[in-house]
């Protein structure tokens, strides 16, 4: 019974893991660069969210599109100053620009929000379902809830919208795409604004559960970094996929291993895949 | 690539002369030299980085490993069997090839930002590592060198204008190897695979084996150092020496101000970020903790965005400037 | 008549759906000029990547003075005296002239015997005058040479040109020919493909030509100019 408590918690966190790290794959597949500092916008959409409870006294899952409509703008803004102009860069340079951008964004969140750990109290906090011999964490379930809504809009915004057609086309074949008329600068920003905002909406449903700090993100970078590998860099679904794997593989090694060690389970997992399936466990699924 | 010129040799000599004597227009004890050695080492830790990144452009995110298992192996000989830092930083020099062979053996096929994550995530793996294996390094408290009578022998000096030598002397050594390595077969096979890995295994180069050679040589440098940063600071933990943003990519980062790939690339960027950290730190954190790690950070991004080839590539492009002026 | 130096039967490879060489057998003897013709998309350049290592064929084997070559990685069959040129131009663009063509020569010297190859090959290509440029700064038929002069650097038994002759103009091509003829007096071995048809009827001793990634005719050029298949792949149904 343990075990199946474990998978069906690990499919909660794992719901979540998803809805974060969709952004990091979608613009990969659009841009083809690895945004290292990814995790920093779940830390701000943790702090939008906060500040929506503490000021207002809204609830985390109510602020979720609040912090997702925030860091869309910012996200859409540094993609137009910063991001746009590695894009034909070495990879050298794309990958530190982003990395120069988590440093900058986590120590910019230390001098603003301090260091000190922030957590919001909600009515059902601490509550949980019973099923049977299982519960279920109502945070975690209002948690994986939001991101599986969150997911099906994007879905759904891919899939019907003009704009969202367009992105795939543009990610697909951006030669073609630019033919069509469609203007793939403007994809880019969507994409990269879309990605983040995701990843911060991510940040803002888990608050009920998890304290905010400047340095949260660290915390996650490698994890999504392991879901969207898993997935296949680039394949939305496959982040769909990964993230419910991770959330697995996290909460069994709980089981069998200290606390400390549960990340260390999914580094390996991690490079194991990078070095045997580097196009992800689904393959050439995009 | 010939020999050097009597100008060069005669600027490289002065340029000698002014290192080795610039201790004594410090402190003996004081802290200016203490910065002044830790560019020195951060120097040579990016020269080492710059050995796989630098000329075979395999960003490497995750180079902390190397610099930490180098720290704790000297820190744990010398603890337990009472062996001398010297030969402690051989053994981290061994341990660290050891494990950049291991883990290029899986990675060594990928490219780009695919190898940029999964040395990260190597990077964590021995972070996390160091601090759950608390019988062996200690745990997340830390651990400190055992203090002695200051002595040659087990590497600690009285005077810091000592170690400000070691450290010089430790940048020559990896300087000179980067150099030569440069100039070596072996650096025209990194080349080749950096502009076009295809055409290079085309035309006979053993790619993956170069590769390999070359990060085995990177990682056992880097894991020296480790052994000159801990005797250096006498206490460390593992978020500090396996830390991706204390080591890795300040490694990557100063090697990139300076100019990645190139010798003096590493050299101008430690001695330009080492010091700006440490007055930054001065100055601002009693105000603001993050402020000096902000202004690393816009400074990463700003070199990025103007110049990604560093300091190294600002003077000819200021001398092509003055030139069309003349015209 | 003498052992063939390249022999390759049966050779298959298929890339998902697409079936891009299917059973293709070719021998080259030593000292041939063989050419390789065929419409766009025929499998010329997926031959000669696979010939060379860069591809694992599924199907057939690849001999090379009776040495398997199948599985081995591209710099074992460039030791074992097999090079190809790239069609796109593959030069380490960053490089000057010299340092790429010199880096071919590394595989069996040190930098300075090397070098001084290199030079040689850089002269015998036409090209000594630009050694000391950027590969970035030349001009695509420059660049073509380039990489000639650097697979020539490896000292190979077997070389195979993709296209090596695009964008030349009729003087250089002439010349171009005529250095082939001289390597290959010097005992080098060649496979070449080529569009220009008058330039490979004149210089080849036998021509293969593919479609779909199958042979469709063997022979001699003018054995080829006659054949109705060949005629029918280049021209269509109906002209035929």
């Amino acid at each position: 019974m343990a075990v199946v408590q474990a998978i069906l918690d690990g499919l909660m966190i794992g719901g979540v893991y998803a809805v974060i790290s969709i952004g990091l794959t979608l613009v990969f597949g659009v841009m083809g660069i690895v945004n290292f500092a990814q995790a920093e916008f779940l830390m701000l959409g943790m702090f939008v969210a906060y500040y929506a409870w503490a000021w207002l006294g809204l609830d985390p899952l109510l602020a979720a599109p609040l912090a997702f409509a925030v860091v869309f703008l910012l996200g859409a803004a540094l993609q137009r100053v910063l991001i746009r102009r590695v894009l034909k860069a070495p990879e050298v340079a794309q990958i530190f620009l982003t990395v120069g951008l988590l440093i900058v964004l986590e120590n910019a969140a230390l001098l603003m929000f301090g260091s000190g750990f922030r957590s919001v109290s909600t009515p059902y906090q601490t509550s949980s379902l019973q099923l049977g011999p299982l519960f279920i964490s109502v945070p975690y379930l209002a948690a994986f809830a939001m991101s599986v809504a969150s997911g099906l809009a994007l879905w759904l915004f891919l899939k019907s919208s003009w704009f969202g057609r367009a992105m795939r086309a543009t990610a697909q074949d951006p030669m073609a795409a630019r033919l069509m008329g469609i203007d793939a600068d403007r994809m880019h920003m969507l994409a990269f604004a879309l990605g983040v905002g995701l990843t911060a909406f991510g940040g803002a449903v888990i608050l009920p559960y998890l304290t905010a700090s400047p340095t949260v993100g660290t915390q996650f970078a490698v994890l999504m970094f392991t879901v969207v590998v898993l997935g296949g860099l680039g394949s939305v679904a496959g982040a769909v996929v990964g993230g419910l794997a991770v959330g697995i593989i996290q909460s069994l090694s709980a089981l069998v291993f200290p606390i400390q060690l549960q990340n260390l389970v999914l580094f390996v997992v991690f490079i194991a895949v990078l070095a045997f399936r580097p196009k992800g466990l689904l393959g050439a699924a995009r | 690539m010939s020999a050097l010129s009597v100008r060069q040799a005669l600027g490289l000599a002065l340029l000698a002369a002014l290192a080795i004597a610039l201790p004594f227009a410090f402190e003996p004890r004081g802290y200016g030299i203490r910065i002044l050695c830790l560019a020195l080492l951060f120097a040579a830790m990016a020269q080492a980085w710059n050995i796989v990144a630098g000329l075979a452009n395999q960003i490497s995110l995750g180079h902390a490993a190397f610099f930490g298992i180098g720290a704790y192996t000297s820190t744990l000989l010398l603890i337990h069997f009472g062996i001398t830092p010297w030969l402690g930083m051989m053994a981290a020099a061994v341990l660290g090839g050891l494990a950049a062979l291991l883990i290029s053996l899986p990675t060594m096929r990928l490219r780009g930002h695919y190898f940029a994550l999964a040395t990260l995530a190597f990077g964590e793996v021995m972070r996390v590592i160091g601090n759950s294996w608390g019988g062996l390094t200690g745990g997340p408290v830390g651990i400190s060198v055992p203090f002695a009578k200051p002595n040659l022998a087990l590497m600690q000096f009285a005077d810091t204008r000592a170690s400000y030598w070691l450290m010089l002397g430790a940048l020559v050594v990896v300087t000179v190897i980067f150099v030569a390595i440069k100039r070596s077969r072996l650096g025209y096979r990194l080349r080749a695979i950096k502009e076009n890995a295809d055409a290079a295994e085309v035309i006979g180069v053993d790619t993956t084996r170069t590769k390999i050679v070359a990060a085995v040589i990177s990682g056992a440098l880097t894991a020296a150092l480790g052994t000159l940063y801990a005797q250096f600071q006498f206490f460390f933990d593992p978020d500090t020496v396996f830390g991706v943003a204390s080591i890795s990519v300040r490694m990557a980062m100063i090697a990139i101000v300076g100019g990645i790939g190139t010798a003096a690339g590493p050299i101008l960027g430690a001695f330009f970020v080492i010091p700006l950290e440490e007055i930054a730190n001065q100055v601002f954190s009693a105000q603001a903790a993050g402020l000096s790690q902000l202004v690393f950070g816009v400074l990463l991004i700003l070199v990025i965005l103007v110049e990604p080839r560093g300091f190294m590539a600002i003077g000819p492009r200021i001398r092509r400037l003055l030139r069309r002026e003349e015209r | 008549m003498v052992a063939p130096l390249l022999q390759v039967t049966g050779l298959g490879k298929r890339f998902g759906g697409l079936q891009a060489l299917s059973e293709v057998s070719l021998s080259v003897a030593p000292g041939e000029i063989l050419g390789l013709i065929g419409p766009n998309g025929a499998g010329k350049t997926t031959l000669f990547s696979t010939l060379v290592g860069l591809h694992r064929p599924d199907a057939g084997t690849i001999r090379l003075d009776g040495r398997d070559l199948v599985g081995l990685k591209p710099h074992k069959i460039a030791a074992a005296g097999m090079v190809k040129t790239f069609q796109n131009v593959a030069l380490f663009l960053d490089s000057t002239v010299l340092d790429n063509v010199l880096t071919g020569g590394l595989m069996r010297h040190a930098i300075p015997e090397a070098r001084e190859l290199a030079r040689r090959c850089l002269e015998r290509v036409g090209i000594g005058a630009i050694a000391g440029k950027i590969a970035r700064d030349l001009s695509f038929p420059e660049r073509a040479r380039v990489e000639v002069a650097r697979a020539l650097c490896t000292e190979p038994r077997v070389l195979l040109l993709d296209e090596a002759m695009a964008a030349l103009n009729h003087a250089e091509m002439d010349a171009f020919m005529d250095l082939l003829r001289q390597l290959r007096a010097e005992g080098l071995t060649l496979v070449v493909v080529e569009h220009h048809m008058r330039a490979i009827m004149a210089l080849c001793d036998r021509l293969v030509v593919l479609n779909f990634g199958q042979m469709i005719a063997t022979g001699t050029p003018a054995e080829i100019a006659r054949d109705p298949a060949v005629i029918e792949a280049y021209l269509g149904r109906s002209a035929a």
